[in-house]
């Protein structure tokens, strides 16, 4: 379970992370993570969907003001915010009406990894298309967009498995 | 009417979700346009105090390459002038002659120092975060170097901080030359290799080969002639026939920048007012 204050202080922690350190990672000039993502798709199950957004919207536009690329990260992100629902839905039962946040502990590894697969590799397609809007190399952005996406999903993996080991 | 608002109230997200990617994409294509926006780049107070920060740990780690490339072409720069000081000599067996002369190339330039406390490279537009702002004297449009060449041109000034389009940059567009031909053409990027730049527009009848020295033509006011670009890598055809492409293989390593220069002439505040009252 994650207390808003909690949540916030990830937030500050992981986009400040981001800004100085993720996003100049380029492994073979292509795979950079982008790691904060993992903040939107840890939220609580039940959350409010309006909230939710705002959320998605909110993080993305720190992220962008830190970036240099307004409003490409917001865009991204508040999609994944408003699909994050319908993903979650094709892992988890219906029924089951307990209140959980996503994460290893409590959906396994295999549906974990599906679900966080989907949502991340949803997010960058929109924003490394978004990024690459007046150049036309569709192949170099395809190797981007799969690249970054296995990046981001190790890098989520292995932050999960950090906090389950406490 | 109930019947409406219940069905807004019943899809809010779905509202909220039109409403914020809306205000995604202006903000999206209409960042460029908007002097005021700095604000909302790195270049505003707090990012640029957390790069700040940042950047005086990690600056040191390419100190030692840094100083090597600067170590090799101080050397460079030394045989170089003393073999033409050798020959002014000769031709004019004068001193003052010499001094006067390296007096005339930065004439009406001036220089400001200033750290790279953020970089980006594999974007699509690249951008630079300096520590420098309007409380120096910074302008946009102004031309950054370093001590091996070309850097970019500030585009937005913050009161510290400011923003520099790299030249690894789809907007970035520099007028450029062959060194000793005078042949010109200008340089963008492409986006793919943050290691090498495009000169275009080079006309057919001009002579080009690998090895040859970029430079700028000092047809804009942003950077006098002569300042290294990069050397000639590969020639190509144009897509359209009509001109050569050549791919430049840039002098500054983007991948490592740490001190930077801002160069500006002498009088291009006037310059620049005079073209905002003509507009």
């Amino acid at each position: 379970m994650l207390s808003s204050l909690q949540h916030i202080l990830w937030v500050v922690g992981l986009v400040l992370i981001q800004a100085v350190f993720f996003n100049h990672i380029h492994i073979g000039g292509y795979a950079t993570p982008f790691v904060y993502v993992w903040l939107i798709l840890i939220l609580n199950k039940n959350i409010n969907r309006n909230i939710l957004l705002l959320w998605g919207f909110g993080i993305g536009l720190l992220i962008d003001i830190f970036s240099n690329t307004l409003g490409m990260h917001a865009a991204a992100t508040t999609l994944l915010a408003y699909v994050r629902p319908f993903i979650l839905s094709l892992f988890v039962s219906h029924d089951s009406q307990e209140d959980f946040s996503p994460g290893v502990r409590v959906m396994g590894i295999g549906r974990f990894t599906g679900y966080v697969g989907i949502g991340v590799l949803l997010h960058h397609i929109v924003l490394l298309s978004l990024d690459a809007f007046s150049l036309f190399y569709w192949h170099i952005l395809l190797a981007k967009i799969f690249s970054c996406a296995l990046l981001t999903v190790l890098c989520i993996l292995f932050i999960e498995f950090m906090r389950k080991g406490k | 009417m109930r019947n409406l608002l219940d069905f807004i109230l019943k899809n809010s997200h779905s509202f909220l979700f039109i409403l914020l990617e809306v205000l995604c994409l202006v903000l999206l294509f209409r960042f460029n346009n908007y002097q005021g926006s700095v604000y909302f780049t790195s270049a505003n107070r707090f990012c640029g105090f957390v790069y700040e920060t940042t950047s005086q740990v990690t600056g040191y780690f390419h100190l030692k390459a840094i100083n090597d490339s600067l170590t090799e072409r101080n050397i460079k720069a030394e045989q170089e002038l003393v073999a033409l000081r050798r020959q002014v000599m000769e031709l004019s067996g004068d001193t003052v002659k010499f001094d006067s002369l390296t007096a005339t190339v930065l004439q009406g330039f001036n220089l400001i120092k200033a750290h790279v406390v953020n970089n980006s490279l594999n974007r699509a537009d690249n951008y630079l975060t300096i520590d420098c702002g309007s409380s120096d004297g910074l302008l946009p449009e102004m031309g950054v170097v370093n001590g091996l060449g070309v850097v970019g041109i500030v585009d937005k000034t913050a009161s510290h901080h400011a923003l520099v389009i790299s030249l690894l940059n789809s907007k970035s567009n520099v007028s450029c030359k062959i060194k000793g031909r005078e042949y010109f053409g200008y340089l963008r990027w492409d986006g793919k290799d943050s290691r090498f730049s495009w000169l275009r527009d080079l006309p057919r009848h001009a002579v080009c080969h690998k090895g040859d020295t970029i430079v700028t033509s000092g047809y804009s006011a942003i950077f006098p002639e002569g300042i290294m670009v990069g050397t000639v890598d590969k020639v190509l055809d144009s897509n359209d026939g009509l001109s050569y492409l050549v791919r430049v293989k840039l002098a500054v390593d983007f991948g490592r920048l740490n001190d930077v220069r801002i160069i500006f002439r002498k009088g291009m505040e006037e310059q620049q007012q005079l073209e905002k009252e003509i507009q």
